[in-house]
């Protein structure tokens, strides 16, 4: 329980003062905190230590305008999940812990012509069958294809136009991903052989945990024109991939995890917390992390690249038609574990910044060069997944996200632990349940299907309605899931 | 001696051993319990493992976890015994097989030993490790 001082801004914010740890001393925090949540979360926010990792962050060297939290806010290793934190690029530092082991997990929305009422039941079975034979799941999942190293360098410093070249995709596929799905800024002689190997045999696999693969029906539309905008329609099936860098990137992190911890002392950085080692951005040791995020977070574009080309062939061999009549065009994809070098307005000040999104998803607004043209109008697309059997969101970015450094929330954040979950239920209940709900899963396991139960996350609707409510991003579409495949 | 620590979205191990070396080992078993959901683990195939020195014992226990976190990942292997030496380095030889899902369980992909709230302490007993675990 924590119980440091929260104070209300208004309905949506909450701010922890930057006299909290104390005025002065070495720990102090350099800028105020602030947790965007609905006041019936906060109970919950405050039941873990994670306003308290929010407090921590705001100590880091460089830090500017406020260290945030989303309202799926909870504990994370030195940073909370759903932490946003921008750090000065000539002064600042960047964290590792900012950003996470699963560098670039991310999600992808790819539309479809189909409508609901053209499918049954016994389609989405065989659909769902298909997509967890095509795309490998699970704990210890190989990929179908093994590359050499020379092959995974080009992956790593191409990310998804790598996998288009390659003939995974289509050539428009990488105008609607995040970045085009490349990070220029990759270099993959700052990611170690051990990456590498781990790489090698990964690129284009699910992974497990809370990694998925859905066929979703559109449910609910909030918001007609940026709907049209999107390709979006009620009653239309789309196809969510939610999954990120793979052993590749988890390796990236903890090599220079390792790095960092040696840095903190060289550059005689006090810390609260062990797991926010960090170094100047401007330093070897942050450049050469950077270079090798930027590598994990391009290998994860060409992941979710290689699944969407298999899930296409998938609903090519079952609905006996071709990916392009069907429309299987890519709405977006975004990245909710990243650090990136943007320009933001902080305090009156427009400001070359390091963002440190961990748990976080990009939210542009309308008029940002960095988004699609044909989104322009309209703000970037967000996706937010949700848990296995409740729903998922489509949302626009917004200009008043730019009070967040363009940031929102990524998703729902569990509320039970995976054994409380196992001791609750069995993995047949769940599944029947989900059955009853319309719902078929293929899990790699049974226990997946209790460790995953929709009660064991937090309600993705109300993390969703307070970054509405607070404007950071404002809701286009519900969707529900009909298939599921799990890790 | 092990037992598993768990939060909301984490989890972790707490081990035991009368010296440090043998509270590494068992650190690592509790490890593989987590991956493999506590299957049986023969002894089939074994791999010497040596990691130099680190500035304290809590970064070696993170590389010690993290190589076998890799070749559990590269190798495909899961690994139910382990003899560990820590002297001007750490030398060890972990025992194991072929990771197969039928046999050994279906666990937790680890993505990553945390630093936070890592702890090794010493007692009348001996060595008390917690650590937790990105999954």
């Amino acid at each position: 329980m924590w119980n440091g001082p929260l104070n209300k801004i208004d309905d949506y914010r909450y701010e922890i003062p930057k006299s909290y740890k104390g005025i002065d001393g070495k720990l102090s925090m350099r800028v105020p905190g602030m947790i965007y949540a609905l006041p019936e979360m906060l109970p919950s926010i405050r039941k873990d230590n994670a306003p308290e990792q929010t407090a921590n962050v705001a100590t880091l060297p460089g830090i500017v305008g406020r260290s945030l939290a989303m309202p799926d806010i909870h504990w994370g290793y030195g940073f909370p999940i759903g932490g946003v934190a921008a750090t000065e690029y000539e002064e600042g530092v960047i964290s590792p812990g900012g950003v996470g082991f699963d560098i670039n997990c991310g999600v992808r929305l790819v539309r479809t012509n189909i409508k609901f009422e053209q499918i049954n039941k016994s389609i989405i079975k065989e659909l769902t069958d298909e997509l967890f034979k095509n795309i490998p799941s699970g704990v210890g999942s190989e990929a179908k294809v093994k590359l050499n190293r020379s092959q995974l360098d080009e992956v790593l410093q191409m990310g998804a136009k790598w996998a288009v070249e390659h003939g995974y995709g289509w050539e428009e596929d990488l105008e609607y991903l995040e970045e085009n799905g490349c990070m220029r800024e990759a270099d993959a002689s700052a990611v170690s052989d051990k990456a590498k190997e781990r790489g090698m045999s990964q690129v284009g696999s699910l992974g497990a945990g809370n990694h998925f693969l859905e066929i979703q029906k559109v449910e609910e539309i909030f918001d007609e024109n940026a709907a049209k905008v999107y390709g979006i329609e009620k009653n239309q099936i789309v196809v969510m991939i939610h999954t990120g860098s793979r052993g590749c990137g988890h390796q990236i992190c903890t090599d220079y995890l390792h790095v960092l911890e040696q840095a903190v002392k060289k550059y005689k950085i006090d810390l609260p917390d062990r797991q926010l080692a960090c170094a100047p951005l401007k330093s070897r040791e942050g450049e050469q992390y950077f270079k090798g995020m930027a590598c994990a977070a391009n290998f994860a574009w060409a992941n979710r690249q290689m699944i969407v080309h298999w899930i296409r062939q998938s609903f090519e061999k079952i609905f006996k038609g071709d990916a392009e009549n069907m429309g299987m065009k890519i709405v977006y994809d975004v990245c909710h574990n990243i650090a990136k070098i943007e320009e933001h307005e902080i305090d009156g000040k427009r400001m070359k910044v390091c963002v440190h999104r961990k748990g976080a998803t990009r939210s542009f607004g309308p008029d940002s060069s960095e988004i699609p043209a044909k989104y322009r109008s309209t703000g970037q697309p967000v996706l937010i997944p949700g848990d296995m059997g409740s729903e998922s969101y489509l949302l626009k970015g917004t200009k008043k996200a730019e009070e967040a450094f363009g940031s929102t929330c990524h998703g729902a954040g569990r509320a039970m632990s995976r054994e409380e979950a196992k001791r609750r239920w069995r993995g047949q209940e769940i599944a029947r349940m989900l059955e009853e709900k319309g719902i078929y899963a293929h899990p790699a396991s049974m226990i997946v299907m209790a460790e995953e139960s929709p009660d064991a996350y937090k309600d993705v609707s109300m993390v969703v309605n307070a970054t509405h409510g607070a404007g950071l991003s404002l809701k286009v579409a519900r969707m529900v899931p009909l298939g599921v495949v799990k890790g | 001696m092990y037992r598993i620590i768990e939060h909301t979205a984490d989890i972790g191990i707490e081990a035991y051993g009368k010296n440090i070396e043998e509270a590494f080992e068992n650190t690592a078993k509790g490890m593989f319990s987590i991956i493999t959901n506590n299957g049986k683990i023969e002894r089939k195939i074994e791999r010497k493992i040596e990691i130099a020195r680190e500035e304290d014992d809590e970064m070696l226990l993170v590389d010690w976890l993290s190589e076998l976190i890799y070749l559990h990942d590269v190798e495909k292997l899961v690994f139910g015994d382990f003899k560990v030496k820590i002297n001007d380095k750490l030398v060890a030889t972990a025992y194991g097989e072929k990771y197969d899902r039928e046999k050994h369980g279906y666990g937790i992909e680890i993505k990553g030993v945390a630093y936070h709230m890592l702890e090794i302490k010493r007692n009348k007993k001996g060595f008390v490790i917690k650590v937790l675990f990105d999954i």
